[in-house]
């Protein structure tokens, strides 16, 4: 059974319309991608999940039915809105959110101690909020999310604000997360860090899911006409089930003809006594994906 | 019911561990203690206990009885010493073991003459003082109950017509005890709707709402705002009602002539509760209905003052309410929903208030108490996610 279900979820505010027809499921253990531009929707989404909107029209269903008191402590959510009280220390901050999500002092004060320690800010402990930097307090917010083992973890844009060294220590977490069978939702629109941590991803633009399924699937879906060649050998100039082929930095970009499968070019190659070092598929980056279906591409079918 | 209480306690200590809090908590009974401290000051510099003298030439205080001194006196009443002879009074009057010298007339019984003799001016009670032990000798043998209402006077009340209400002229305090009270209870439910103010108004500052709504249910969390929040005021209340009880204590000590008691009847210990409690409610759900409307604390403060201001509006006018407690004025701020908890215990000391204007009053005090928590309520669930924009008054009776 699917964490999270959203089944054709409509939101509008005032006239404007900022889900419209949503719909996708996250499951148990998995990294899903929640891809999106600016202002698509993602956000609202997020907070219809948790029942901080509530839908127009749609059903949500989060841990095996609507969201309720009890299940809030079993959700950790790192809100695009980053926001700690800015006039109280640091440790008295995070011990009183952690106590919020059912956690006693004594076990809340134990853990934030070993996360502030894991996380560099031991030192800053006793500071109050408003003394530390953004990327500190992305990570205090980041200790609230996780502190009391949620099962599912709802994340937007957790690397903005983070240098490259944070950022792998961040995803570091969420590998590690998964790895203990948590669930990840992740936010963002960095479609370089999705490629290398999302199982499965749903793209909404304009309030609608335009494309959604597993990482891998989708890639093929938009992948096309291009291969990689690297080989010691030169080309001639005319290759079978080749319309074009260019030379780039150690090895040659080839350009499909219609109709013409890869696995016959390839052994037309190797007929031809081509010594072949590297064939494949050329994968459309996420980037890729991102912007031509924002902008209105189709994929290469 | 835990995140309540643990709201509770977060918005609690937070407040009443801090410095800011505690200076505003003793600077008032610091200010009184001052006040009293100086007044008795003023009083006591003028006592001179030492005894005086006295020279009996008219015979008729031969067996004088000294005044009679209670324990514990503040400024017990001065021993005064027979001589026999000018000599040696005027020996102990120079080497001052006494502080007057009082030669009374041989002739007094027809005259009334004594003549005092001091060095400098005598202590401020020597005089009445023994006014009252030439008195209270010439009765000797008389029923004392004759005696102790000759020398004490009578006590002056003033009654209404009917006779529900009366006032004695000595018990000034009785009409300012409970003015006083309700200035500070005002003052309080103002403070701690300030502090509820900006605890609302921090969670958007501050952008926490989110997390916080994803833990606890906004219901737990504006319960144990308010809560939180308003015994923050109410620690207050009792540290000052606590302070005052001590001061007037204090005061009846020094002087027990002065009675509190007689207007604080029941019937106004009602009205009070009536009339305050409509009112804090109104005065925290006003207070949370800004600070759900609007984005940050200065701006909070400057629509806040917009009621806070009426609410203290009486005092501006207490002359012209305690002159004239029926008169138009004073019958408009008493019913008026934000003026009311001011003026109408304020009226209900000096006069008699229709049981039919109370019921209006009360009446609206709670209707404006329920429609408050009602727009608050509103102006929360359409405020809490606005950051940086103000929600319109107008939208939120609009909107659903």
């Amino acid at each position: 059974m699917s964490t999270i279900q959203v089944e054709n979820i409509v939101k509008s505010f005032g006239s404007q319309r900022a889900v419209d027809g949503v719909t996708f499921e996250v499951n148990p253990g998995e990294i899903f991608g929640l891809l999106g531009p600016n202002g698509a929707g993602k956000t609202t989404t997020i907070r219809i999940i948790l029942d901080i909107f509530k839908a127009d029209v749609g059903r949500v269903s989060i841990l095996g039915g609507p969201m309720n008191e009890e299940k809030k402590n079993r959700i950790g959510y790192l809100p695009e809105e980053r926001g700690l009280y800015q006039e109280i220390k640091l440790e008295q901050c995070l011990t009183y959110l952690a106590t919020l999500k059912g956690l006693s002092h004594a076990e809340a004060t134990k853990r934030i101690g070993a996360y502030l320690e894991r996380f560099d800010l031991a030192e800053h402990r006793k500071k109050k909020l408003k003394e530390l930097s953004k990327g500190m307090q992305q990570k205090a917010q980041l200790i609230v999310t996780l502190v009391h083992e949620p099962d599912v973890l709802i994340i937007d844009e957790p690397f903005s604000a983070l240098d490259p060294v944070n950022t792998q220590m961040v995803k570091d977490l969420l590998l590690e997360e998964r790895a203990k069978g948590r669930t990840i939702v992740l936010c963002t629109h960095q479609m370089h860090q999705v490629e290398e941590l999302c199982d499965r991803i749903v793209l909404i633009n304009q309030g609608k899911s335009v494309l959604y399924g597993g990482l891998g699937e989708i890639q093929r879906r938009f992948a096309g006409k291009d291969l990689i060649l690297r080989t010691p050998t030169p080309l001639p100039a005319v290759l079978p089930g080749i319309d074009a082929y260019e030379r780039t930095n150690g090895g040659y970009h080839l350009r499909l003809s219609t109709g013409s499968d890869p696995q016959a070019v390839l052994a037309g190659l190797l007929s031809a006594g081509i010594t072949v070092e590297q064939f494949e598929i050329a994968m459309p980056t996420m980037d890729e994906i991102f912007i031509r279906v924002v902008t209105g591409d189709t994929p290469n079918e | 019911m835990n995140n309540i209480w643990l709201v509770f306690k977060h918005e609690y200590s937070r407040h009443v561990l801090r410095k800011r809090f505690i200076i505003a908590v003793l600077s008032l009974p610091l200010m009184a203690l001052v006040i009293i401290a100086a007044s008795f000051l003023a009083v006591g510099s003028g006592y001179d206990g030492r005894p005086a003298g006295y020279i009996d030439q008219s015979g008729l205080f031969a067996h004088a009885q000294q005044l009679p001194v209670e324990k514990d006196e503040f400024m017990p009443p001065i021993q005064f010493r027979a001589y026999m002879d000018e000599a040696a009074a005027q020996a102990d009057l120079e080497n001052k073991t006494i502080q007057a010298l009082f030669v009374i007339a041989p002739d007094y019984m027809e005259s009334g003459n004594v003549q005092m003799i001091a060095l400098d001016s005598p202590g401020s009670q020597v005089q009445s003082d023994f006014r009252s032990f030439l008195v209270s000798n010439l009765l000797t043998g008389k029923d004392p109950n004759v005696v102790d209402r000759l020398t004490k006077g009578s006590t002056l009340k003033i009654k209404n017509i009917e006779g529900s209400r009366e006032m004695a002229d000595n018990n000034f305090l009785a009409v300012l005890v409970p003015i006083i009270a309700g200035v500070l209870f005002m003052v309080s439910i103002n403070t701690s709707g300030g502090y509820l103010l900006q605890a609302v108004v921090e969670e958007k500052e501050n952008r926490t709402m989110e997390i916080m709504i994803t833990s606890v249910s906004p219901a737990q969390l504006m319960a144990g705002k308010i809560l939180g929040n308003l015994s923050v005021g109410l620690t207050q209340v009792v540290i000052w009602v606590l302070g005052g009880v001590a001061a007037i204590n204090l005061l009846m000590r020094a002087s027990p002539e002065l009675e509190v008691g007689s207007l604080i009847t029941p019937s106004y210990f009602w009205l009070i509760i009536g009339t305050f409690i409509p009112s804090f409610i109104m005065v925290a759900a006003l207070m949370a209905a800004v600070g759900a409307t609007v984005t940050e604390t200065r701006e909070a403060q400057q629509v806040s003052g917009l009621f806070t201001l009426p609410i203290f509006l009486p005092l501006w006018f207490i002359s012209v309410i305690m002159s004239h407690p029926n008169g138009v004025l004073a019958k408009v701020l008493s019913i008026f929903p934000l003026t009311a908890p001011l003026t109408l215990p304020m009226r209900a000391v000096l006069t008699d208030i229709p049981a039919l204007e109370i019921i209006l009053t009360i009446s609206l005090l709670i209707l404006t108490a329920v429609v408050a928590i009602w727009f608050a309520s509103r102006a929360f669930r359409l405020g809490m996610l606005r950051y940086g924009k103000r929600l319109s008054w107008k939208e939120v009776f609009r909107r659903a």
